[in-house]
C-alpha cells in the first residue's frame, strides 16, 4: 500500500518536473524541444484530430497548425497541468475555429456524412492467433465504421477517455464543457457503438 | 427492477475508466457504487451483456491504429522551426526599434536642455527680455519642421503646376 503511494508520488513528481521543463522551454521558444515534442506526441495528437474531425486531410492540416500555435502561445502553458491536456485543448480550439469559419459553431457539423471517406483504417497487425486477429480486426472495422456515424463530440470524449486514458476532469478541460456533459457523452457514445459491435459479431 | 437501476448500472459501466485505483484507495461512495453494480450485474443479464459489449467496444477502439506519417512530422518540424526563426527576427527588430526610440527620446531631452541653457545664456549676454529669447528658442525648435513643411508644400505646388501645364 505504502509502496503504491510512493510509486504514485514518484510518478506525479516526475510528471510535474517534466511539465516545468516543457513550460520553461516553451517560454524560450526552444525549437529543439518542439522537435522532440512533435516526435513524442505525433501519433496521439493525429489520432485525436482524426477522431475529432473525421477527416484525415483536415486532421493533418490541424496537426501542423496546432504545433505552430504551441510555438506562438507556449508561454500560456501552465505547468500545473499535464502538457498533453494543454496540447489537446489547443488542437480542440483550432478545430472549433476552423469549423466556425465554415459554418455556425459547435462540433455537430463535423459529423461524417461521407461514408466513402474512411479515415479510421484498420490494417491487420498483432500477435494473436489468426482467428482472434480476424475477429478483432472485424470488430475494429465495425467500430471504426460506427465511429464515423457518431457526432464529433462523442468521438472526442471516447478517444480522450479510452485511448488517451484521461480523467473525466481532464476531458472537461480539453473540451471546455461541464463534467456532467463529459459523462453523458461517454455513456451515449459507448451505447451508440453497441449496435455496431453487435454487427461485428453476426 | 426499474429502468433507472439499469441506466445507473450502464452509466457506471461506461464511466468505469482507465484509473486503476486499488479498492482501498477508492472514495467510499465509489466503493459502494461498485458494490451495488456488482450486485446488480449478478442478477441482470442485459446489463452484464452491456458490460461485455462495452469492454469489447473499448478494446476494439484501442485496436484502431492511426499513425502519423514521417513526412507529416518532418514538414511540421520544418514549419515550426521556420516560424520560430521568424518570431525571433521580429522580436529582435522590435527590440532594435524600441532601443532606437529610447535613444532618440533621450537625445531629444538632452539637446532641449542644452539648447535652453544656451538660449538663456545668449539672452543674458545680449540683455534681452526672457520672453524674447524664449520665443527665439521656440522658433529654433520648430524651424526644421516648418522649413520641411514649406518645402513639401512648394514641391506639391510645383508638381501640380507642371501637371496642369502638360494637360493644358
Ligand atoms: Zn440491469
Amino acid at each position: 500500500m505504502s509502496s503504491m503511494n510512493a510509486t504514485a508520488f514518484y510518478f506525479e513528481s516526475s510528471m510535474a518536473q517534466e511539465s516545468t521543463e516543457i513550460a520553461r522551454g516553451l517560454r524560450r521558444r526552444d525549437a529543439d524541444l518542439l522537435d522532440r515534442l512533435i516526435e513524442q506526441y505525433q501519433h496521439r495528437l493525429l489520432r485525436y484530430l482524426v477522431y475529432l474531425t473525421g477527416r484525415r486531410e483536415l486532421a493533418e492540416d490541424l496537426f501542423q497548425e496546432t504545433w505552430i500555435r504551441v510555438l506562438e502561445r507556449g508561454h500560456q502553458f501552465n505547468d500545473k497541468y499535464a502538457f498533453s491536456t494543454w496540447l489537446f485543448s489547443v488542437a480542440h480550439n483550432l478545430a472549433i475555429d476552423h469549423l466556425r469559419r465554415k459554418q455556425p459553431a459547435s462540433l455537430d457539423g463535423l459529423l461524417n456524412d461521407n461514408d466513402e471517406d474512411a479515415p479510421f483504417d484498420v490494417p491487420a497487425t498483432g500477435r494473436a492467433s489468426a482467428f482472434d486477429l480476424t475477429v478483432q480486426r472485424e470488430q475494429s472495422e465495425h467500430i471504426a465504421a460506427g465511429m464515423q456515424h457518431l457526432p464529433a463530440e462523442y468521438r472526442e470524449a471516447l478517444v480522450l477517455r479510452f485511448q488517451e486514458g484521461m480523467s473525466l476532469e481532464e476531458i472537461a478541460s480539453v473540451a471546455r464543457v461541464p463534467l456532467g456533459t463529459v459523462k453523458s457523452r461517454i455513456y451515449r457514445g459507448l451505447s451508440a457503438l453497441e449496435p455496431w459491435l453487435k454487427g461485428a459479431q453476426l | 427492477m426499474n429502468t433507472d437501476a439499469h441506466e445507473r448500472a450502464r452509466k457506471l459501466i461506461a464511466l468505469a475508466g482507465p484509473e486503476t485505483l486499488s479498492a482501498a484507495d477508492r472514495p467510499s461512495d465509489q466503493r459502494s457504487s461498485n458494490a451495488w453494480l456488482a450486485a446488480h450485474l449478478e442478477t441482470c443479464a442485459s446489463c452484464r451483456a452491456f458490460a461485455e459489449n462495452a469492454a469489447q467496444t473499448i478494446h476494439g477502439l484501442r485496436a484502431i491504429p492511426i499513425a502519423a506519417e514521417r513526412s507529416l512530422v518532418s514538414t511540421t518540424q520544418i514549419r515550426v522551426r521556420r516560424r520560430a526563426l521568424e518570431l525571433r527576427r521580429n522580436r529582435e527588430r522590435l527590440r532594435l526599434v524600441s532601443v532606437s526610440c529610447t535613444a532618440v527620446t533621450l537625445c531629444a531631452l538632452l539637446s532641449t536642455v542644452v539648447l535652453w541653457r544656451g538660449f538663456e545664456w545668449l539672452g543674458e549676454r545680449a540683455q534681452l527680455a526672457s520672453s524674447v529669447w524664449q520665443v527665439g528658442f521656440l522658433v529654433f525648435c520648430v524651424m526644421p519642421a516648418l522649413v520641411a513643411a514649406i518645402l513639401l508644400l512648394a514641391k506639391d505646388r510645383h508638381l501640380a503646376d507642371h501637371t496642369g501645364s502638360y494637360r493644358g
